[in-house]
């Protein structure tokens, strides 16, 4: 096959046109595109450079003011772990003293506690010795025994006031003038008394008076033995029932 | 030899078949290229528009590989040949149809376009002095197989287009006139891989000769640039 010489120079025409047309309208968008793209991407990639630098920027500034609250924190954890021992000691010290207190007073409760078992041990052990005595002095109880109590109360009558010799002054608080001109002497006794030893008791107690009283007679067997001397408000024993009472109330008063 | 007879005249020009075809082929390349850019995404291509930028960015790579730095410049041209070659040769299998590149005068063409370009594009690289001067190097005594070797090489390169596609077509004419219709499919593959072959082989001869061409010239510069010397291995003749 021979050259054309005709066909050659269309054809070199050709393909120089077709390179024209191939550069203007393929190569030269596509590597457009793919130059902005390109472009586009290392945008994007330095702004996630940027942005990267920036997260790395604040998680540093995090970290710091991380690190500052941490160190503050542990200011203020210590500060109040300091306020939390020192208002512990206080509250120790407050409840160290409600409890010696609370003690003192528990104490002197079962102090008190145990002085009402004591009073009421020996009340009821005066109780049983007054009931003992009682019975043992209720089958004693007589005419004689009465006789000598009565005798005792008037050798205690024969006694002046003031005289420390006598065993007990119970005429110290009597006034006779209160008895008025119509006052009445009462005497009361568990047995019959002797006609004799009643005028020696009325001149006793003349004597010791300043003064004659008429006198009424009673009996009480609940005396025992003995008697009791009633002027209007005051009351004077000698009776067994009486001394039997003042034992055992010696027992709550004495206690 | 005689040559193809004309279709038709334009004045004094007589118009064959080879440049009907051509006209065909550049209407369809040019046609699609506009429809295939005219909506070019840049956020988000679709398949087609992957695939055509991969194919561009794949022949700027292979250019690339050879040239650095040149791609943009060697890409129309280089991409074009690779382009028209492979559709010359494959429209030989529409029914009808010729295929351009089965005409010594379009090879020829085509190689006297590679002659140019050598000597344009290393004359671009590395000016008229340096660029001439190559031909005297390493000595004046090799001048004359310098021009030979450029004359041989040109030669080559159209006669080796024109003749592998010629003789495959002929080829395939003798297969099918010998064993009718039992091998059509292995003749078409044979056709197809032959054309994609001879369209990449042609293509990578001419940037294989311009690289040559602006890497000798600028090896004879004093300040030639280390990078591209060091990418080619010299002015060389394919086997």
């Amino acid at each position: 096959m021979a050259i054309d010489w005709t066909t050659f120079t269309l054809e070199v025409v050709n393909f120089l046109v077709l390179v024209w047309l191939l550069k203007r309208f393929l190569y030269q968008p596509v590597l457009e595109v793919l130059g902005r793209r390109q472009a586009g991407v290392a945008h994007t990639l330095a702004e996630a450079r940027r942005a990267e630098g920036e997260a790395a920027e604040l998680r540093a500034q995090f970290e710091r003011r991380l690190a500052d609250w941490e160190a503050e924190k542990a200011s203020l954890r210590a500060g109040l772990q300091a306020e939390l021992e020192t208002e512990r000691g206080r509250q120790l010290q407050a409840l160290s003293r409600t409890l010696g207190a609370e003690r003192e007073r528990q104490r002197a409760q079962e102090d008190h506690q145990a002085a009402e078992l004591r009073r009421e041990l020996e009340a009821q052990a005066l109780l049983q010795a007054r009931r003992f005595a009682t019975r043992l002095l209720s089958r004693l109880a007589g005419p004689e025994l009465e006789g000598r109590l009565i005798e005792v109360f008037i050798a205690d009558l024969a006694h002046p006031p003031g005289d420390e010799s006598a065993p007990e002054d119970s005429f110290a608080g009597l006034d006779v003038s209160a008895l008025g001109a119509e006052g009445r002497a009462r005497i009361t006794s568990a047995f019959p008394v002797a006609e004799a030893q009643r005028q020696r008791l009325a001149a006793a107690l003349t004597a010791r008076l300043g003064r004659p009283l008429p006198l009424d007679w009673a009996e009480d067997g609940s005396l025992l033995a003995g008697l009791r001397l009633t002027l209007g408000p005051w009351q004077l024993d000698l009776s067994l029932a009486d001394e039997l009472d003042a034992f055992a109330r010696s027992g709550n008063h004495g206690g | 030899m005689e040559s193809l007879p004309a279709l038709f005249h334009l004045g004094p020009l007589g118009i064959t078949a080879t440049v009907v075809t051509t006209w065909g082929l550049m209407l369809v390349l040019a046609l699609g290229a506009w429809l295939a850019t005219r909506r070019l995404s840049l956020n988000r291509p679709g398949l087609a528009q992957t695939a055509l930028e991969g194919a561009v960015q794949a022949v700027d790579a292979a250019i690339e590989a050879v040239l650095p730095g040149r791609g943009s410049l060697l890409l129309p041209f280089i991409g074009t040949l690779w382009l028209f070659i492979a559709l010359a040769n494959l429209i030989g299998l529409v029914p009808g149809l010729s295929a351009p590149t089965g005409d010594l005068s379009t090879t020829a063409a085509l190689a006297l376009l590679v002659f140019l370009s050598v000597h344009w594009f290393g004359i671009r690289a590395a000016g008229w002095r340096a660029y001439l001067r190559h031909y005297l190097a390493p000595s004046p005594l090799l001048l004359p197989f310098h021009l030979l070797g450029e004359l041989s090489r040109t030669l080559a390169l159209a006669v080796r287009l024109f003749g592998n596609i010629m003789s495959l077509e002929m080829a395939a004419l003798l297969v099918l006139l010998v064993a009718g219709l039992l091998v059509p499919v292995p003749v078409l593959m044979l056709h197809v891989i032959e054309a994609l072959v001879q369209a990449y082989i042609f293509g990578t001869l001419a940037l294989i000769y311009i690289a040559g061409g602006m890497q000798s010239g600028s090896e004879s510069r004093p300040d030639a640039a280390p990078g591209l010397a060091s990418a080619q291995p010299g002015r060389r003749h394919p086997p």
